[in-house]
């Protein structure tokens, strides 16, 4: 097995290693860049701990060949800030909300959440529940994680 | 995980050189939100020792109008399928089902090519195409073949393709003017489930209510997924009646026994199979 470089920019610091090429997204965020807020669960893509953003778009990082993240932007939770180092909108929210409970699927959840709101600043309800439909929380029963994605969306909109 | 070498194809050319080298010794990774698991779980054959990423190949990528005849890279993602306004004018049965698949996340990696090759049973997008008669091209060195959807599967999780052959593309014909057609599916959770059955229909109706045409098929319903002509042809020609509907489900499920043989399942499966070809039939028909 021969090692392979990959250069990958994550939450908009370029890195560049030398790996084995049977490693996943994930583990070298994780064991490599630190980038802890990562989590992993079931690790075959169904409960959404792992996600993060590839190329702006919200991906299983378990399901991710390192060498095929290269090239790519890839934002963690880490790379999730307000302005000033103030909190983000969404994790305002989520404190809020009491959307947080054990905390495991929360990096995943926000992440999506983030992605959503990206491309539609004011969401529906179903929207809401479809963007976040690929993360597991066994806590909450997801209605306090609705509720902060909406108080996010009107904290965002005060902001814009 | 399992061992191998990595390489990455920079374009469609240097992918099929790379795969032609190699003679069944690579395989190709694109969403990999199958063949990840596979590898986690040791499953990849011993004579392969390379994996080859096409995720980044953008040639493979699109989705094309061209008259009558829609174009699908097989690199498409299940998300841009579910997107695409192209295919939700021309096509809307394959949306419907690639809407309908994993999680954002999965949809956002997982390709209509890498659903076809797979070919799990519970594939979604496969039964969509098949009632599109969807044709697939396929690239092995520099020789390009076509082949009919239909023909494509030797069972589950086998086709009919060569371990250096590439998907390059799927197409089909835009629904007549008319057309109405549906996916539907039974899981056990809304989101993040495989299908346990699913069933994809195209019907067209004239103006009274006469059928001119068509065409169901279900899959995780026999070992190579297929239509179903015999219920299909129930109704060709004539205006529905209500319980025709069950009697087409009725001429399913045992056309599936017949081909999958009784097994465990086949007692839950049966009543399943009638019901959602029932109320396929129901939405997209209207009956006298």
């Amino acid at each position: 097995m021969k090692k392979i470089r990959v250069s990958l920019r994550v939450n908009g610091r370029i890195f560049t290693l030398e790996t084995d090429p049977n490693r996943r997204l994930i583990d070298v965020l994780r064991e490599d860049l630190n980038f802890t807020g990562v989590k992993e669960g079931c690790g075959i893509g169904e409960c959404g701990a792992c996600t993060v953003l590839m190329n702006g778009k919200p991906v299983n990082s378990c399901l991710v060949l390192i060498g095929q993240a290269e090239g790519s932007e890839v934002v963690t939770i880490e790379g999730l800030k307000g302005k000033n180092g103030e909190l983000h909108p969404l994790q305002e929210a989520f404190i809020e909300a009491g959307a947080v409970q054990c905390g495991y699927c929360i990096p995943g959840m926000i992440l999506s959440a983030e992605a959503l709101l990206q491309n539609n600043p004011h969401p529906t309800e179903d929207l809401i529940k479809e963007a976040i439909s690929g993360n597991l929380c066994r806590c909450t029963g997801y209605r306090q994680i609705i509720d902060a994605v909406k108080i996010a969306s009107k904290k965002i909109a005060r902001k814009e | 995980m399992q061992e191998f070498d990595f390489v990455k194809a920079k374009s469609l050319d240097h992918a099929c050189t790379m795969l032609a080298g190699k003679r069944g010794r690579a395989k190709v990774i694109a969403g990999g939100t199958d063949l990840m698991i596979g590898l986690r779980n040791h499953r990849l054959s011993e004579e392969v020792d390379t994996i080859m990423d096409i995720s980044g190949v953008g040639e493979l990528a699109y989705i094309r109008e061209e008259g009558e005849l829609i174009r699908i890279g097989a690199g498409t993602t299940h998300a841009e399928l579910a997107l695409s306004s192209i295919l939700w004018e021309a096509a809307p049965v394959l949306s419907m089902a690639a809407k309908s698949i994993g999680s954002p996340q999965i949809r956002n990696r997982g390709t209509i090519g890498g659903n076809i090759i797979t070919s799990a049973p519970c594939a979604d997008t496969v039964p969509a195409l098949l009632v599109l008669d969807a044709a697939l091209l396929l690239r092995r060195g520099e020789s390009v073949r076509q082949v009919q959807i239909a023909d494509f599967f030797e069972g589950p999780y086998r086709v009919k393709a060569a371990e250096d052959e590439l998907l390059l593309e799927i197409s089909f014909r835009r629904l007549r003017d008319g057309a109405k057609s549906l996916f539907d599916k039974l899981t056990r959770r809304n989101a993040l489930a495989k299908a346990r059955m699913n069933i994809a229909v195209i019907a067209l109706q004239d103006k009274n209510k006469v059928v001119k045409d068509l065409r169901i098929s279900l899959g995780s319903t026999t070992p190579i997924p297929c239509r179903f002509t015999d219920a299909e042809r129930l109704f060709l020609g004539k205006v529905p009646r209500r319980e025709d509907f069950l009697k087409a489900g009725q001429i399913i499920s045992s056309e599936m026994v017949e081909k999958s043989g009784y097994r465990w399942s086949t007692d839950y499966k049966k009543p399943v199979v009638e019901a959602l070809t029932a109320a396929a039939l129901k939405r997209v028909l209207k009956a006298e």
